[in-house]
């Protein structure tokens, strides 16, 4: 009874907690790329081996430090005959014509969220190769990006132990709130 | 006092989806709050133990060489994994299976395990867009991922029925104008025990390898993990 009483209280505290944790959504950005002062960046780019030839998803965080929105409009790759992008509405995933990136926030492409798809393989990508693609976006200049192919079960470090599913928002990664309430 | 359970199992499933909704928050410090909270509840990781265990769907399908194949029959007293997915599927679906893959290849590694326990483990894809995962299709993917697993194709609105039965909803591939086609794939991995036959535990697309490495001696015991 005590136990339980006091399971409770925790899951309480947690919620609590929980919500606290959302609010703080800065700009802050946590993809870890490399930053060129204003406009976009990319970091966290990660392809999974792919089971098959047939395709393959690539996932990457564009981050923008500018005061402007963008959009990601296309890819190309020389992996591939065609690169579109996705997004996942429930269990089903859906094309889209663009993905925005918003001023002082992030695209976040991540497993179970938007993702890049790769189709007409020229090759079987394997653990260890590297993905030439290149980004293109409604107004900023198109970015050129190495992607790792890493294995088919790798996760990315930002994501370990944690669901992130909710994309297109940045989280600040060491927010006041998380750090001091963790503790209780 | 049933009841009681309930609603503290009610509370646990919201303060996580509070959590998980959070998304971006990984932080190290956040992760500590979640297993903090995790162990309080009495409930841990990936695992969600059912308090009313699914039947065993009574799903009679063809597998990757063309045969037939009755789920129940076949896997009658094994330990059993079940997914529903599709193979043009780049993301969920093989990270799923391969999680399940990975852990599976790890159980060799296992003392404690018979190796004929280890042999009696089943994992069964079903596809959900049966029209291009023909036996064929589903045997050249399932080969990349581990050629044990059982892949299984027939009419959709079998497997549609089948998955129902287990809480899992899924609907018929559509084909836009450009001739693409959307398919979609189940949310959890069942489990079903040796001892009963019933799907008693879930797992969520959020499972990982080790997640699914530590729980399926259990699993193959028919244990709780």
């Amino acid at each position: 009874m005590t136990s339980r009483t006091a399971s409770v209280a925790a899951l309480v505290l947690a919620a609590a907690l929980a919500l606290a944790g959302c609010g703080d959504s800065d700009s802050g950005g946590s993809g870890g790329g490399d930053r060129h002062g204003d406009g976009l960046s990319v970091g966290s780019a990660y392809m999974p081996q792919p089971v098959s030839d047939s395709m393959a998803a690539g996932f990457l965080v564009i981050a923008n430090a500018g005061g402007e929105g963008d959009k990601l409009s296309s890819v190309t790759s020389d992996l591939a005959g065609e690169v579109t992008l996705h997004t996942t509405v429930g269990q089903a995933m859906e094309q889209v014509k663009n993905l925005d990136i918003p001023a002082h926030g992030e695209l976040v492409l991540e497993s179970g969220g938007d993702h890049l798809m790769f189709e007409k393989l020229k090759r079987k990508p394997k653990e260890g190769d590297t993905v030439s693609l290149e980004l293109r976006f409604t107004k900023s200049d198109p970015i050129k990006v190495e992607m790792p192919v890493k294995s088919a079960t790798y996760q990315p470090p930002a994501a370990k132990g944690s669901s992130s599913h909710s994309s297109h928002s940045s989280h600040s990664s060491h927010s006041s709130h998380s750090s001091t309430t963790s503790h209780h | 006092m049933r009841k009681k359970t309930y609603t503290v199992a009610a509370l646990f499933a919201a303060a996580a989806l509070t959590l998980s909704g959070c998304g971006g928050g990984d932080s190290g410090d956040s992760d500590n709050t979640v297993a903090e909270v995790s162990t309080d509840a009495g409930s841990d990781k990936a695992a969600t133990v059912l308090d009313k265990p699914f039947e065993k769907p009574d799903l009679v399908l063809t597998d990757t060489r063309g045969k037939e194949y009755d789920l129940r029959e076949a896997t009658r007293g094994r330990p059993t994994l079940v997914y529903f997915g599709y193979t043009n599927c780049p993301d969920v679906c093989p990270l799923t299976m391969n999680n399940i893959a990975v852990a599976k290849k790890q159980l060799a590694q296992d003392k404690q395990l018979s190796q004929a326990e280890k042999d009696s483990l089943r994992v069964v894809f079903v596809t959900t867009d049966p029209e291009r995962d023909t036996s064929a299709a589903l045997g050249k993917w399932l080969k990349g991922i581990d050629p044990d697993v059982v892949g299984l194709t027939g009419s959709f609105d079998t497997i549609q029925a089948g998955a129902r039965t287990l809480g899992i909803s899924i609907e018929a591939p559509t084909k836009d104008k450009d001739g693409k086609v959307t398919s979609m794939h189940g949310t959890q991995v069942i489990a079903f025990s040796p001892k009963t036959d019933a799907g008693y535990v879930l797992y969520g697309e959020d499972a990982t390898v080790d997640d699914y490495t530590e729980d399926l001696p259990a699993l193959i015991k028919g244990a709780k993990p």
